[in-house]
């Protein structure tokens, strides 16, 4: 006999697998193009004009992260950590997490409930469909990654190493898994979704405009260490440096935090 | 001797400053269809979200075949098949696959049989349950929701508005399944605002009203708290009698007709009748509609 929590994760999965397909194909193939244009950067001699064209002053600022403009290794990972790639997964995760709220506000959460179904099978399910789906969206893009750089490109070319996509990856799921988290807590104690999925999507561009803006104007660093997007140090990465296990660790503790908080909230509300 | 299916003592339910039910105490025994009633918002539905546990009360308890219903939440609604007011099926998903779903969700394997003869019972047809619920009527939503609570067949049933939006057959073919669960020794809990159907299933009654338990009792005995109508027509004229029996209400009277209201036995009122010339007698026994409005409108009961 299946767990309850198993049924409804295979129901929930099952529901949203167009949206999951579309998503994948999309994020997918992205990675795949992203391989095909540095590819075309580098055979036209496209990075060198690019460093010419943008003043020496824009460059320090930029500092490490102009090498995502510059460079084929960058061009490449620059799909782990474009805005609306992160926007995608983010908003996926977000998505899936405030499906109790939905439960709740169709009432399908008296259907099942009724029956012999503890509520944090509900979370339990929430939470497996949440990671399996990331973990897939993040597996697609890296096979996409690998596909566009093994079939289509010169083999002699300087790529990203496997462990800076992998660590790309980790950390891009591990910013979705957070604001999935904070979602699900928010979600566990609402009655319809768009009041969780709306709150929380704006809280993600709050904090990461926060964080966006910290890295430009000093006097809102403190600020900005309230916002997971501080702890999505994708750049370093790209420049060679190695995962920091802390900056995962926080996203991924905010995560389990949330998801902790939606346990007991869930456990303890009138539905 | 067995627990009762459902015992309710002092259960108490607010929501901030809005008290949704106070100091409600029944017991419903097993193989009872025990009618629950009450205007909108009376506190029916919290009740029942109560004994699921989709509700936590505020004071008092609840249990289910001895099993309270928030400690044991798992155990009493593996003994349930609950049917909600407004059933939360998803429109995408099939009348197959969503009786499915909840079969697995109840843990329990559905036998396909039964299930198949629920469903011609109630004239879903194979076709219809491979459609997706969104092109489906209410009725055939609400014989799906039937259907969903009566596949296990579980000990208690608990229905709420069972036959909201079902035409008058397939209101007969429900009544039919709730006598075979009775027969089956299944207990059954329904509100209802149709009270000429809970005249007709229910053994028994309870009246909710602003939250408060004011009436259960039988069927039977709330009936006659509005006494039988009596209607006496003379072929002569007849003179009242100098004092009437106990119980003997007078509504009207003219020479040739007596109206009258009697509560309890008609025996004395016969006695009385035996010595005067009687055209005809007509005796109406009272519907339950005529207590239950009365103690609706808040009014005294006579």
């Amino acid at each position: 006999m299946r767990s309850s929590a198993i049924v409804l994760a295979v129901h929930s999965v099952r529901r949203m697998r167009g949206v999951l397909i579309g998503i994948a194909l999309v994020v997918g193939g992205f990675q795949f193009l992203l391989t095909q244009v540095a590819a075309f950067l580098l055979r036209r001699g496209g990075f060198g004009l690019i460093s010419s064209f943008i003043p020496d002053f824009m460059q320090n600022v930029a500092g490490p992260s102009m090498l995502a403009f510059t460079s084929f290794a960058g061009v490449v990972a620059f799909g782990y950590f474009h805005p609306m790639v992160i926007a995608t997964h983010v908003g996926l995760a977000i998505a899936i997490a405030t499906e109790p709220a939905a439960e709740v506000e169709t009432r399908f959460a008296d259907l099942a409930l009724a029956r012999a179904v503890a509520r944090h099978e509900v979370i339990t399910r929430t939470l497996l469909v949440l990671v399996w789906s990331e973990l897939v969206m993040l597996l697609v893009m890296m096979l996409s990654t690998w596909t566009g750089l093994a079939c289509c490109t010169p083999s002699d070319t300087p790529r990203p190493g496997a462990a800076t996509i992998r660590s790309l990856a980790i950390l891009l799921g591990a910013i979705a898994f957070c604001w999935g988290g904070i979602a699900l807590a928010v979600a566990a104690r609402v009655r319809r979704r768009a009041t969780a999925s709306g709150g929380v999507a704006v809280a993600a561009l709050a904090a990461f405009l926060i964080d966006y803006l910290a890295r430009v104007w000093d006097p809102a660093k403190p600020v900005a260490r309230f916002s997971p997007f501080h702890y999505f140090e994708p750049m370093s990465l790209v420049a060679g440096g190695q995962l920091q296990g802390r900056d995962v660790g926080v996203m991924l503790v905010v995560g389990l935090a949330g998801t902790a908080a939606g346990y007991l909230i869930f456990a303890r509300r009138d539905l | 001797m067995s627990p009762p299916a459902i015992r309710l003592e002092h259960l108490g339910k607010r929501y901030g400053r809005v008290t949704a039910l106070r100091d409600v105490s029944l017991e419903v025994v097993p193989g009872e269809v025990f009618g629950f009633l009450g205007l909108n918002g009376a506190g029916k539905t919290t009740t029942i979200r109560i004994m699921l546990d989709l509700v936590r009360p505020t004071g008092g308890r609840a249990s289910i075949f001895d099993l309270d219903c928030q400690l044991h939440g798992l155990d009493v609604r593996a003994r349930i098949g609950y049917l909600p007011g407004e059933p939360g099926f998803y429109p995408d998903m099939t009348g197959e696959a969503t009786l499915d779903l909840l079969g697995a969700l109840a843990g329990q394997r559905v036998d396909r049989a039964r299930q198949t003869r629920l469903l011609d019972r109630l004239g879903l047809a194979a076709s219809d349950v491979r459609r997706p619920l969104r092109e489906y009527s209410t009725g055939m939503k609400r014989k799906l929701g039937i259907v969903q609570a009566f596949q296990a067949d579980p000990p208690l049933l608990v229905l709420d508005e069972p036959t909201e939006g079902l035409d008058p057959l397939m209101q007969d073919s429900f009544y039919e399944l709730l006598a075979e669960a009775r027969e089956r020794g299944r207990t059954v809990f329904m509100s209802s605002h149709v009270l000429p159907e809970v005249e007709r299933v229910c053994d028994r009654i309870g009246l909710l009203r602003g939250g408060e338990l004011v009436l259960c009792s039988p069927v039977q005995e709330v009936r006659s708290l509005a006494g039988r109508r009596v209607r006496v027509t003379f072929g002569a004229d007849v003179a009242p009698p100098a004092s009437w029996p106990d119980g003997c209400e007078i509504a009207t009277l003219s020479p040739r007709t007596w109206d009258l209201r009697v509560h309890g036995a008609l025996g004395p009122v016969v006695s009385l009748l035996t010595t005067r010339p009687i055209a005809d007698l007509d005796v109406q026994v009272p519907h339950l509609e005529e207590v239950l409005k009365k103690y609706y409108a808040n009014a005294p009961v006579s």
